[in-house]
């Protein structure tokens, strides 16, 4: 049986389960294939929501006199670097992880779990 | 009925936040955050029914990941079928006909394009799951305070049974939801959010539920006071009821204590005064006729098919003589009976294994209808229509 990622003391009306061993699924004939389209899809995720959050960003400063020449000129502070640089190593770290499982179940396999 | 967040969430000016960065009342016009009970957590407040995603980029990102699952729905599985129906006629045999999948998985399992179909749905799957558990684990004591917050208060009640035994079959993570609907704390805010990814973003405002609960058959009598809903889930087709028929006393009934939890807190958000009870579909703890409709939604296929049959008897039980069973599932309906070909026998089997759709199988060797006969009830096979489906079971207790 598993349990909740979830570490609190407090009550949560959560109990054990059953976990799957998707994870461990190759569609791909090649766990690596899988996996490449799996960071594949996470990252088309990551470029939608930055795009859609410039286009909100945009539409608002537009409101308010920001003009395009002066984001392309913008500089960065040391501190804005530093921080925009923690972000970049969460994206890649989220995106590129994936590359990293090991899959072995071919599509035909049976069930591994212990109780049905 | 409107409820209260349509009445004031829909006119409500740019939220607070956004006004006081900006100093523009012309921005966006979703609902500006309602606090609509002390501790509600809605940092970007709702479009309507439905509380926005608490951040812009979760949003986006849940988003990108509906409408990959829109397209994939089409475009890709349009090639794999090609691609499935070209192997088995390659090798001689006829893909409009059922094949025990023995005899389909050598001729497909290495196909690319098939294998390419079922990851860009599993991943998209588990990369929205996954992002939906991380943001509420994430801020766990925030939720969880909102959810203390409603537990015990109403409109309606809250039952919960943290010390009743939770029976194994219930405990799969059906559609690889993470902790599936009993492991994990925001079971049902996780299963709430995943399941509009699911409906392909025509759910947002419960069109679906309120549909059903619009075509929901009322006994002969006319006579509705109370209504139960098994296997509640998010508690979508409770509020719905609880809406239609205001003066009724509505349950939803569900194994999942972090699910009935949501449930009852999502419905005093929408002050709507549904009960909730965690509970096995099996043995409700009701009294005998208690009920003049017991409904079901998506919930028979979710279980084994001896649970369902116990589930039968127990809908006969607690409804009244003359009250009505009308249980929506995928061989409920019009689909009952359908013959399988190739591609919808491994589609299926796929399902069952990589979506763990644990009981699906099973589920599709019951005759519900002959089990709803067998215990008792008088049966109309085509009963008034029911989701996607132009009719559906329905049973009567008899008088």
């Amino acid at each position: 049986m598993a349990t909740s990622k979830l570490k609190t003391d407090r009550p949560t009306y959560a109990s054990d389960f059953i976990a799957s061993d998707v994870e461990r699924a190759v569609f791909l004939g090649n766990p690596i294939l899988d996996n490449m389209m799996t960071s594949l899809i996470a990252l088309g995720a990551e470029v939608w929501s930055n795009r859609r959050r410039m286009k909100v960003v945009e539409a608002l400063l537009a409101e308010k006199g920001v003009t395009a020449e002066m984001i392309e000129t913008y500089m960065p502070t040391a501190e804005q670097d530093a921080e925009w640089q923690k972000d970049r190593d969460r994206f890649i770290d989220l995106t590129y992880s994936p590359l990293l499982r090991e899959g072995d179940l071919p599509v035909s396999a049976a069930f591994t779990r212990e109780n049905k | 009925m409107i409820d209260r967040r349509t009445l004031f969430g829909a006119t409500a000016a740019v939220g607070s936040f956004v006004g006081g960065l900006f100093g523009s009342k012309s921005a966006s016009a979703s609902a500006a955050p309602m606090e609509m009970f002390k501790g509600d957590v809605e940092p970007r407040g709702t479009n309507q029914r439905l509380e926005r995603l608490p951040k812009l980029d979760l949003e986006s990102y849940d988003n990108f990941l509906t409408g990959l699952r829109i397209w994939s729905g089409s475009a890709s599985s349009k090639t794999s079928r090609s691609r499935f129906n070209k192997a088995i006629t390659d090798a001689g045999l006829d893909p409009r006909k059922d094949l025990p999948l023995e005899k389909i998985f050598p001729l497909v399992e290495n196909d690319t394009y098939i294998g390419t179909a079922a990851r860009l749905r599993t991943s998209g799957q588990q990369l929205m799951w996954s992002a939906l558990q991380k943001h509420f684990h994430e801020n766990a004591d925030a939720y969880l305070d909102e959810m203390e917050a409603t537990d015990t208060i109403g409109p309606g009640k809250l039952e919960l049974n943290p010390d009743m035994e939770i029976p194994s079959y219930t405990k799969h993570e059906i559609h690889i939801q993470p902790g599936g609907y009993v492991g994990d704390a925001f079971a049902g805010h996780i299963y709430h959010y995943g399941t509009n990814n699911f409906y392909r973003a025509e759910n947002y405002q419960d069109e679906i539920h309120r549909n059903i609960s619009s075509q929901m058959p009322t006994p002969k009598d006319g006579k509705v006071l109370r209504i139960l809903d098994m296997g509640c889930g998010s508690g979508q087709l409770t509020a719905a009821l609880k809406e239609r028929f205001p003066d009724a006393e509505v349950w939803g009934i569900d194994i999942g204590g972090p699910m009935v939890r949501y449930s009852h807190m999502r419905c005093i958000d929408l002050g709507v005064g549904a009960n909730f009870r965690q509970a096995l579909a099996e043995d409700t703890k009701f009294d005998d006729g208690y009920f003049d409709i017991v409904t079901s939604y998506i919930m028979h296929h979710e279980v084994p098919a001896h649970k369902s049959k116990e589930i039968i008897d127990e809908a006969f039980r607690v409804l009244r003589p003359g009250g009505v069973y009308f249980p929506l599932d995928f061989e409920t309906g019009a689909g009952r009976g359908r013959g399988k070909n190739a591609y919808s026998r491994f589609s299926s089997w796929r399902d069952h294994r990589w979506n763990e759709e644990v009981w699906r199988l099973e589920y599709g060797s019951v005759d519900f209808n002959g089990e709803m006969r067998k215990t008792g009830f008088e049966v109309v096979d085509e009963g008034p229509p029911g989701w996607r489906s132009r009719y559906n079971v329905l049973g009567t207790k008899p008088v």
